[in-house]
């Protein structure tokens, strides 16, 4: 799953969330996480202020943007001083699950 | 204090060397005091000030409160309460150098202020918007020590690369006292209430904070996630320890820390956004 500025949004690509009016947390859902998108459904969120939308899989690869594999040498680095920190090592095992499952995303899109 | 310590915090807190104050702050706090005074009276006095009225929205608007719509001061009032807003027209000069000279640090502040505000909720706490202007603001020890001790905080940035170390401890090596305590000093004498002044000078010394313990925990906490997570550039090349007794004081666990790493970073993608937006500016 990937949260994409609306910018971003093309047609064809699955919502991974229900999308509310405004980005408003509360309020009926304009649209079902399920839902592809088309050139339609995405000027009618741009009409109704929505922002951002969660697609399915990591379709949007930005400039600049760094691999898993960096960002995951990256954790090791600033976690390099304190991992002996009980608290510590838990974090670091938290942020390494959060990338290894991000990691798993995008080798999904490449297979498919 | 030594002699070092409370020269420097006298260099530090000359009021006539510190970031200009906003002119309508005296009236402000003046019709604050009076009871009798209303959000209304108080939202005109600060609209008459455009470019703080403008700096004002734009932090209000900012993910840190996870408002979005916030188009006047008299709505910034009623939603972040006054002394959120007092707080920020105090601390816009503050912002304004950071967007300027530091975005690394506007970044990390604008994180640890929405991780915080995302963290408050979770736990159910109450003042969740002053919980997000102190991990806005529990830096500013940062940019003030950059303005007063220019030669300082270049050797303090190379004594944290050589010897490997946190920023507070070069900070204590070199100028004899740290960002939290200068941060500290700054809220008191601009009069911050305890609850922002104490996470302030406490975020890196939860045990230190008496009154408002659970609020410095909260920051203490946002901070570490935010140094864990690379966001931003606080100046940390290492991730702080995170301090048992904040955990314990938030009654932490491993699936609600699980459940904060997930959310925060999809928060930080609005941050990054809201970034953008104003560098676009």
């Amino acid at each position: 799953m990937q949260k994409i500025p609306l910018l971003h949004a093309k047609a064809e690509m699955t919502l991974a969330k229900d999308v509310f009016r405004g980005n408003s947390p509360v309020g009926f859902p304009l649209c079902g996480k399920g839902t592809k998108l088309t050139e339609d459904l995405i000027a009618r969120f741009e009409g109704m202020d929505v922002k951002t939308v969660y697609v399915e899989g990591h379709p949007v690869w930005e400039e600049g943007e760094r691999s898993v594999n960096d960002l995951l040498h990256d954790l090791d680095c600033r976690f390099s001083k304190t991992l002996q920190n009980p608290l510590n090592a838990l974090l670091y095992d938290t942020y390494k699950a959060y990338l290894t499952n991000l990691m798993e995303d995008n080798s999904d899109r490449q297979a498919k | 204090m030594t002699d070092k310590r409370s020269k420097l915090r006298k260099i530090i807190m000359d009021t006539r060397t510190l970031p200009t104050l906003p002119s309508v702050i005296n009236k402000l706090n003046s019709l604050s005091e009076n009871e009798k005074s209303s959000i209304q009276e108080m939202a005109k006095i600060v609209s008459s000030d455009q470019v703080l009225s403008a700096r004002i929205l734009r932090l209000a608007n900012s993910p840190s409160y996870g408002f979005y719509r916030v188009s006047t001061i008299s709505n910034a009032m009623i939603l972040l309460g006054v002394n959120v807003v007092k707080s920020l027209a105090l601390s816009s000069s503050i912002f304004a150098i950071m967007e300027k000279d530091s975005v690394g640090l506007w970044e990390h502040s604008l994180a640890v202020g929405t991780v915080a505000n995302l963290i408050a909720r979770k736990l159910g706490l109450p003042e969740c918007e002053e919980i997000a202007t102190a991990g806005l603001l529990h830096d500013i020890g940062k940019v003030i020590i950059s303005i007063k001790c220019r030669d300082a905080e270049k050797d303090i940035v190379r004594l944290v690369h050589e010897k490997r170390v946190y920023t507070m401890e070069a900070e204590r090596e070199i100028i004899d006292t740290d960002h939290a305590e200068v941060g500290g000093w700054l809220s008191k004498s601009w009069f911050l209430p305890d609850k922002l002044s104490e996470p302030i000078a406490f975020h890196h010394d939860v045990a230190g904070s008496e009154n408002h313990r659970i609020k410095t925990a909260v920051v203490h906490i946002a901070d570490v996630l935010i140094c864990a997570g690379g966001f931003g550039n606080s100046g940390e090349t290492f991730v702080p320890p995170v301090q048992k007794i904040a955990w314990d004081t938030l009654k932490l666990n491993e699936q609600i820390l699980a459940e904060l790493v997930n959310e925060a970073e999809d928060k930080l993608v609005e941050v990054k956004n809201f970034c953008l937006e104003m560098m676009g500016d």
